[in-house]
């Protein structure tokens, strides 16, 4: 019989060991499938490690693929702390790239860094306020936000559709002959174009420093300030922060909030950095708010953890997209993720909680 | 009379939405007893290329190819659940990460293009495709014609599944059970139900329908194998569970609403209709309906009669009682 | 076993519950015969008087109802024992006699009916035989016709053995808490406090003295402002406090060490430290504007340690891992380090050993005799007998005696206390 109960202490090694243990267990298994299939594992990890970090423009690369999972993994991170599952980072996301786009066209012509403060602030006022709904809804409803934030993130890409491909809206490039054959949005001026900065042929987007910057933010919120005190109090036990006459309700809007900011923050950042317009199809496929949850719960909701992950999660992405070929084999970055995640997530067990495994041989009598 | 554009949109809806419906009953048995899989989509895009290699392989008759292949994207499908199962039951992963990974796991930047490159099932459509059943003469009755009769034989045993789950649900002991695991837990344990075993048992299930859904795209809808071709359906079949209020009935009707709403902008498009209402106005509003009813549904009576089952998404563990 | 709370799937029919998991007779099969279902819980409940809607929906049940049926769920499965444990106390009086009667209809039948109660009035009413348990040991076992409500009182709390040790007479300063006919719901819905007016001074500790169940939890609760009162007022040296404000009472100098010490008084999964400051955050020293002085809050939690001889390894341990006795010391170093006027302490020593016992006293007379009022609750009426200067009996959510703690006996306190006169 296997006993599984709840460990008093967590020493500290175990925290260490465990998610290690697990990552190596996650590679073991990509092997063995890599096996399976005919690939040869080594190489292949290789390739993949190549294309990630080392080749040429590769860091760069990954760059781009990190800095929105850094953002809405923070955005997850902020959320999950306080036990508020937010899945809307997705949404949220979309709700911070419309607004910064239109910003950024309404602001044509403004200073650059006039044009690029905007393009933040209404990034995440965008998202906090999309994020608002579930907050609200959870605090004074008791409704589900794992739903509502879910059904939302539909909604808005119903809408960010609709604004390019539904509709002449003023997002909308209009202009030219191929503008009514093959929407897209209107491109950005170039004002709104987030400056970069190329040291040693690594290319720095703006918004992977706002991102470091947010993590700053994030760290220093929680740990050292009297509101991040209160988060952690309600996320460890509802029943004390109330007893320590905590406005509860309040810190559940609050928070969600500044989740869904920070997601909003990362869809100016892809307006800005790297799309140029507001690009629907792009956005919608590329799950940037489903993955962040995902780089959050590997980097155990830690700021700095998930700037990490996002990295070497974005590392593995661009690998992906570079090696798509004939002679690698697709979806294995999918597979990876999966497999690292599956053995994390496991792993988590035996941090949590002590694992017995008890022999039959007691008779009744015995135990009593 | 045929080809107005009701017909058409009613016809290709229950096409379209078929998959759905599959999906949307699988995540609601799984939902029913406390778990949420978000991933859905994972499990029908390896449903769909599983049973696709099914029906390439199997040198036999077209009937039992497609029998075949329909039971191995079920199989395909619980497997994959059984991953999230054992992940979330017995280790006590958050339910909500483990879903998503489970969709990263098998989706289209996953399992279910890697098994599609290497088994080199791009290359050619399916040998054996799910056609309509009943004789041309029937289809060609005036409305009920396509819509009722012109539809493959997933469409009619989809409708047997809705039959099947409700009854279940209802009106089986089995049933009982598994919806007081997914509303107290803690009184089912009391009153000596394996929580475990149900969870495991109903999320299982669940999978296997997703892999059937799958299996739907990929051989009757779309019959080719191209990666992703469920384009996100994965994720409408939960939004659906929610919309239909975790009833199998509604899951019916909303999942054929989702798919015609899905399918209207085509034939508008090919129509060139230049008054349509925008098509994402219109898919929109059966999730805004849904937020609504969701805080409409906040007195407690309603919470109980029409909301989610109170423990989904939540571990049980007996000592924390 | 018919717990005091209810295990029972709220969506679900009464049918539904009664028959969930069971696997014998009536719809052994795969379906579920509703009506063949429904005819016999209607058949129970009427054999028994448990009067109930085999169709109805729990939660349109009230309590009593929802009670019926965790009876019904028993008789279902022909149980030949059945447990009750304290089953009243969620029913209004003729409900109570409903009660009764369905226990001796079920005794008839000849099953056995363990019925768990402090009110003797109950207990005469129904029982054949009553054992009278004491700190966990079986004192006495009398037939029930021979019992008298004194008799039963005496054998609950004990005689006078050896004379209780206790605190001389203390200087008592002018009223710092002021409670007058406060009412307040418990968790279920139903009244747990009723009209309680009650005053403590500075400098005093008043003791509540009573049965577990019968307010006690609700009334600290409502004072420390975590439970918002549905009537009267309560003030803290002479001003009203605001109603159900954990904040404001905090404010006003209420220190609060609840029951739970783990889920409640303290948050398990953050150190000590967080712990100490955990109603303090708010101002200096523990922080200045926003900001949280990391720093300084470790220094106090250290300095709080030494002083009140908390052992663990330092002040970022988890506090979960700290030992019962310990956790005490924690909660109660910080609601004294608060310079509080009123200190509500619920059953303060519960689960400690001699030593820790021992502790909490000390501390509690510290306070009274540094001038905080001291409102002491507790089901041990030998601490308070010990400890109190005046001790007040609550009784079903209300204040049945209050009596001066060197004149009180232990038959008149212990009588009260079971719901005697």
């Amino acid at each position: 019989m296997i006993r599984i109960e709840r460990r008093l202490e967590q020493p500290r090694w175990l925290t260490v060991v465990v998610p290690v243990v697990s990552v190596a267990v996650a590679f073991l298994l990509a092997t063995l499938v890599l096996l399976a299939t005919h690939h040869p594992p080594l190489h292949t990890f290789r390739r993949l490690f190549d294309a990630a970090f080392l080749d040429n423009g590769a860091l760069t690369e990954t760059l781009v693929s990190a800095t929105p999972l850094a953002f809405t993994g923070l955005c997850a991170a902020v959320a999950f702390r306080m036990n508020l599952f937010n899945i809307g980072g997705e949404g949220q996301l979309y709700a911070g790239a419309i607004t910064g786009a239109t910003i950024a066209l309404l602001l044509g012509g403004a200073p650059s860094a006039v044009v690029i403060v905007g393009m933040i602030a209404a990034g995440a006022a965008g998202g906090a306020v999309l994020a608002a709904i579930p907050g609200v809804l959870r605090a004074f409803f008791s409704t589900s936000e794992i739903i509502t934030s879910l059904m939302l993130n539909y909604v808005v890409a119903l809408i960010i559709d609709y604004l390019i491909f539904g509709s002449h809206s003023y997002l909308r490039d209009s202009s030219g002959f191929e503008a009514s054959v093959f929407p897209q949005g209107k491109t950005l001026p170039d004002e709104a174009t987030w400056p970069s900065w190329a040291i040693h042929g690594l290319v720095i987007p703006l918004g992977a420093l706002v991102a470091v910057a947010v993590a700053v933010v994030v760290w220093f919120l929680y740990k050292r300030t009297r509101f991040g005190f209160e988060v952690s109090v309600i996320g460890d036990s509802a029943r004390a922060g109330r007893y320590a006459g905590m406005r509860t309700r309040r810190k559940i809007v609050a928070v969600m909030c500044l989740s869904g900011a920070i997601a909003g923050i990362g869809g100016a950042s892809q307006d800005g950095d790297f799309r140029h317009q507001l690009d629907p199809r792009g956005l919608t496929q590329a799950n940037y708010g489903y993955a962040g949850i995902v780089v959050a719960a590997l980097a155990r909701y830690n700021p700095f953890a998930v700037l990490l992950v996002a990295f070497l999660l974005g590392g593995l992405q661009n690998a992906g997209y570079t090696l798509q070929g004939a002679d690698f084999p697709n979806g294995l970055v999918g597979v990876l993720q999966g497999l690292l995640l599956f053995c994390v997530l496991g792993g988590e067990l035996f941090i949590r909680y002590r694992v017995r495994i008890e022999r039959r041989h007691r008779t009744a009598a015995e135990t009593a | 009379m045929n080809n107005s554009l009701l017909v058409v949109v009613l016809a290709s809806g229950i096409a379209y939405g078929t998959p759905l419906l599959y999906g949307a009953l699988g995540e609601l048995l799984a939902e029913r007893s406390g778990v949420l899989n978000l991933g859905v989509e994972g499990m029908m895009l390896v449903g769909a290329v599983m049973g696709f290699w099914a029906v390439q392989r199997f040198h036999v008759t077209t009937t039992l190819a497609l029998l075949g292949a329909i039971g191995v994207a079920a199989l395909a499908g619980a497997l994959l659940a059984g991953i999230h199962a054992f992940l979330v039951v017995t280790l006590r992963a958050n339910q909500i990460v483990s879903g998503l990974a489970l969709t990263i796991f098998a989706g289209v930047a996953g399992l279910s293009s890697y098994l599609g490159n290497d088994l080199d099932l791009a290359k050619s459509p399916a040998r054996h495709q799910f056609q309509e059943v009943f004789p041309k003469s029937w289809q060609d009755l005036p409305v009920v014609g396509p819509i009722i009769f012109g539809q493959s034989v997933l469409v009619y045993a989809s409708w047997l599944c809705v039959v099947l789950v409700a009854l279940y649900l209802t009106r089986t002991r089995l049933g009982l059970n598994v919806r007081a695991v997914g509303e107290s837990p803690a009184a089912a344990d009391a009153m000596g139900i394996n929580v475990s075993a149900y969870r495991y048992a109903h999320t299982l299930v669940g999978g296997a329908f997703a892999g059937v859904a799958g299996a739907t795209f990929s051989l009757s809808i779309t019959p080719q194998w191209i990666a992703g071709l469920t384009a996100g359906a994965g994720w409408i079949a939960i939004a659906l569970v929610v919309f239909s209020f975790w009833r199998p009935a509604l899951c019916l009707v909303g999942a054929y609403l989702f798919g015609a709403f899905a399918y209207l902008p085509f034939v508008l498009q090919a129509r060139d209709y230049p008054w349509a209402p925008p098509p994402e106005l219109s898919q929109s509003l059966p999730y805004l309906m849904t937020i609504l009813a969701l805080v409409l549904v906040s007195s407690r009576a309603a919470r109980l009669r029409f909301g989610a089952p109170a423990a989904l998404g939540r571990p049980y563990v007996r000592e924390e009682r | 076993m018919v717990h005091q709370h209810f295990r029972l799937v709220e969506p679900f029919s009464v049918a539904e519950n009664v028959v969930l998991g069971d696997h014998r007779d009536v719809g052994r099969t795969f379906r579920l015969h509703s009506r063949a279902i429904e005819r016999r819980v209607g058949e129970l409940s009427q054999r028994y008087g448990l009067a109930v809607d085999p169709r109805a929906r729990i939660w349109q049940l009230s309590l009593g109802e929802q009670q019926r049926v965790e009876i019904l769920k028993a008789l279902y499965k022909d149980a030949r024992i059945l447990i009750l444990d304290e089953p009243t106390a969620v029913l209004m009086p003729q409900e109570s006699r409903a009660l009764f009667d369905t226990i001796r209809a079920m005794a008839r039948d000849g099953r056995t009916v363990i019925f768990i109660s402090h009110k003797l009035r109950e207990v005469k009413a129904v029982a054949d035989r009553v054992t009278i348990l004491r700190r966990g040991r079986s004192i006495a076992t009398v037939p029930a016709a021979d019992a008298t409500p004194q008799s039963l009182a005496t054998l609950m709390v004990g005689r006078e053995i050896r004379p209780a040790r206790r605190d001389g007479p203390r200087e008592v300063g002018e009223a710092c808490l002021e409670l007058h006919d406060v009412g307040a719901d418990g968790d279920r819905g139903l009244p747990a406090v009723r009209d309680v007016s009650l005053t403590v001074r500075r400098g005093e500790i008043l003791g509540i003295a009573g049965v577990a169940g019968n307010g006690q939890r609700e009334l600290a609760e409502t004072i420390a402002g975590m439970r918002p009162p549905t009537g009267g007022t309560v003030r803290v040296t002479g001003r009203k406090l605001k109603a159900g404000d954990a904040r404001a009472a905090i404010g006003a100098g209420i220190a609060y060490v609840p029951e739970d010490r783990l889920g409640t008084g303290l948050a398990p999964g953050l150190s000590v430290a967080d712990n100490v400051v955990l109603k303090s955050y708010r101002k200096p020293p523990a922080s200045r504007g926003p900001l949280l002085l990391v720093r300084k809050i470790r220094e106090l939690a250290e300095a709080l340690m030494q002083r009140y001889d908390v052992r663990a390894s330092g002040p970022d341990v988890p506090a979960r891992q700290l030992s019962g006795g310990n956790l005490q010391k924690v909660v109660l170093a910080r609601e004294f380090s608060g310079d509080p006027v009123v200190l509500v302490a619920a059953s303060p020593t519960r689960g400690l050993d001699v030593a820790g016992i021992e502790v909490v006293h000390a501390y509690l007379r510290d306070a009274a005799e540094r001038g905080v009022g001291v409102l002491l609750i507790s089901e041990d009426l030998d601490e308070i007998r010990t400890l109190a200067d005046r001790i007040a009996v609550m009784y079903e959510g209300a204040i049945v005696g209050e009596r001066d703690a060197s004149t009180a006996t232990v038959e008149e306190l212990g009588l009260l206390m079971a719901g005697g006169e």
